[in-house]
Parts: structure tokens; C-alpha cells; sequence
């Protein structure tokens, strides 16, 4: 089957303005968008750059605007798209590094302010463990779904609300805010509050749901971010009436005694 | 004051601006059946109609701002301005209606 790929081409470093390469290319039925591109980097080529990794939707890396849609290369297949012509453009609301590669320098250092990884007062536990947090399973499954996100940024690129505010959040860092938040192990809600409920933060999402149309592991970033005004909402309510906040049940530690701080020799 | 706290603040005001705008709006059929007992609560209901909808248009005007020129400088100071904005015209306005 023959189809004719249009292919976004930008080198900041050398080129003015952008400009599209028209390649036509022999793929099979089974052949991904990934697939295609390397074979336009091995036999036409070889100056196409893009980036990829696992090849199988785990890795994040090869997210980019094909036909329109934000989608992973390599969990795309030809046929799918239903066109012999088929246009690929780096992912929007990025700065483009070099033909379909984008940055994304920005989006981890928001990604950051949020303290994306469990926070616990127990410190006493931290440093020296003496168990582990054993969780039920629906504890687990209460934060399962927003737990699957591979960070491709193909939700950032959808989002009507990051292309002309550049300071919000992103449906992936709420979604991840979120995640983090309800988890039963973690005790940082209040520390993140500063940044989750400031002027760009949850409160810029208008709904679109953008995000959850184009993302690739079925998260639903949209009804992330609708539980987290939520639990903030809660959260600011009682405190202003009632002057407290909720307690969160907390996960109980189950002590273990073959765990220890002091590596065995 | 939080974010949230001024988006539900948003959501409130959506809500009074819709039942007193309605009192506001009904008082004229009210008047003319003679069943109006205060005018007084007329004024106080005119009130909180003008503290409504000066509240939630601003803040909407304030959202679309921060998210067309997303700058902390412009952010931090157009709270401010709109406060000062919305204030003026409450009380103006407010010496109209007593």
C-alpha cells in the first residue's frame, strides 16, 4: 500500500520558518506510523528526526500531531487512519527542538512544583523502616486509573487552555496532583495546595476534555482535575466555616520485622 | 484569598445574581397587584443584585485577563485593580439606589 506521508520540518538552529517534506512510502497492513517514519530515516531521509524508544505505548516518547489527532507513533497504525495522505506535526504548545522532536523542559519543571512522588510525616519511618504500607485493594483502585499516565504530553498539546495560558498547570501535572493526592499513603495534599489552587492552576480548566479524548492510556485527565476542584473545594470550605480540615484516613504500617535499616552483611 | 475560594465565590454569586435578578425583575408585577410590604427589601434585594453581578463579572473578566497575558506581575496586580474598579462602582452605585 502506498500512502504519502507530509511531515512537519523545522531546525530552529538553521531554518527561518517551517516548511513540509512530502515523502511517499510502501507500507504493509500491520506497519505503524513509527514504522513508516523509520522507514523514511533509512532509506530516504536520513535528516528526519524524531524520537521514540519502547515501541509499544509504555515509554511517552513518540507523541506527535498525526492527521490532526495528538497520538503516539508507535500505537498507530496506518490502515487505522483511513487516508493515503497522512500529515504529521510535532506536538502543539511545545517548543520544537528539531523536525517532530519537542521540548519538554518546561512541562517537568511544572511538573516538579507539585511534588509528584508520596510525602509522609512519619519521618521517623522514612529514614530508618521498620514495615510497609500495605494497601486494600480498593485503596489501590481508587487512584489506579490516574496512575497510568506515561507522561507523552499528548493531553499538554491538546489543551485549548495551555496554548494561550502558558503558566497552567497542564491536564497531565493536575492529573498527576491528583493521583498523588487521594492516594490513602500520602500526607502532602496541604503542601501542594499552594500551586494546585493558585491563579493557574485547576481553576483554568474550562472543561473541554481535550485531554481525555486524545489520551493514550484511558486516564481521563478531565475527570482528574473535576476531583481535584473538589477536594479543594472541600478542603477550603471546612477550613473557612469550620476552621479544620478533613482528616484523611491514613494507611496503617505493617510492621515487618525481616525489614530493618541496618543492612545485613 | 484562595483561588478556590474565589471560584465558588463565582459559583455563589451565578446563583444570587439569578434569584434576586428574578425578585428584581418580578417586583414590577409585585408593585402592580399592590403587594409589596417593604420597599426596603426591594432596595436590600437591588443590593445584592449590583454586589453579584459587579463580583462575578469582574472575576470573569479577571480569569480571561490572566490567562490571555500570563505573567505573574500582570496576575498579582489585576486582582487588585478590579477590586478597586468593582468597589467604586458598588458604592456609586449603591448612593443611587438609597
Amino acid at each position: 500500500m502506498k500512502v504519502t506521508f507530509k511531515i512537519f520540518r523545522f531546525n530552529p538552529a538553521v531554518d527561518s520558518s517551517p516548511r513540509w517534506s512530502v515523502y511517499e512510502v510502501e507500507v504493509d497492513k500491520s506497519a505503524t506510523i513509527l514504522d513508516a517514519l523509520l522507514k523514511i530515516k533509512e532509506n530516504i531521509d536520513p535528516t528526519l528526526t524524531l524520537r521514540y524508544s519502547c515501541r509499544q505505548a509504555v515509554c511517552g516518547s513518540c507523541g506527535m500531531v498525526i492527521n490532526g489527532k495528538e497520538r503516539l507513533a508507535c500505537f498507530t497504525r496506518v490502515l487505522e487512519l483511513n487516508s493515503n495522505m497522512i500529515t504529521i506535526e510535532p506536538l502543539k504548545n511545545f517548543p520544537v527542538i528539531k523536525d517532530l522532536v519537542t521540548d519538554f523542559t518546561e512541562l517537568f519543571v511544572k511538573e516538579k512544583t507539585i511534588k509528584p512522588y508520596i510525602i509522609r510525616r512519619d519521618l521517623e519511618e522514612m529514614m530508618k523502616p521498620v514495615g510497609m504500607y500495605l494497601q486494600k485493594e480498593e485503596e489501590t483502585l481508587s487512584y489506579l486509573q490516574f496512575a497510568e499516565c506515561i507522561e507523552c504530553g499528548l493531553c499538554v498539546s491538546a489543551c485549548p487552555t495551555v496554548s494561550i495560558d502558558r503558566l497552567f498547570l497542564t491536564p497531565m501535572v493536575l492529573n498527576k496532583a491528583y493521583r498523588f493526592s487521594i492516594d490513602p499513603r500520602d500526607e502532602g495534599f496541604e503542601e501542594r495546595l499552594s500551586i494546585i489552587d493558585s491563579e493557574h492552576g485547576c481553576w483554568r480548566c474550562h472543561f473541554a476534555l481535550a485531554c481525555s479524548n486524545v489520551c493514550p492510556k484511558g486516564i481521563d485527565p478531565g475527570k482528574s482535575i473535576q476531583y481535584l476542584k473538589n477536594m479543594i473545594t472541600s478542603h477550603s470550605l471546612l477550613e473557612l466555616f469550620l476552621g479544620r480540615t478533613k482528616k484523611k484516613k491514613k494507611t496503617e504500617l505493617l510492621e515487618r520485622p525481616h525489614i530493618s535499616s541496618e543492612p545485613e552483611i | 484569598m484562595r483561588e478556590s475560594v474565589k471560584m465558588l465565590l463565582h459559583y455563589i454569586t451565578g446563583v444570587l445574581i439569578l434569584i434576586t435578578g428574578a425578585i428584581h425583575v418580578l417586583s414590577g408585577h409585585f408593585e402592580a397587584y399592590g403587594l409589596i410590604k417593604s420597599a426596603e427589601l426591594y432596595s436590600i434585594n437591588k443590593l445584592i443584585f449590583l454586589a453579584s453581578i459587579l463580583y462575578h463579572a469582574l472575576n470573569g473578566v479577571r480569569v480571561v485577563l490572566i490567562e490571555f497575558v500570563p505573567k505573574r506581575w500582570f496576575t498579582d496586580s489585576i486582582t487588585l485593580v478590579l477590586i478597586i474598579i468593582g468597589l467604586a462602582f458598588f458604592i456609586y452605585t449603591s448612593l443611587l439606589i438609597f
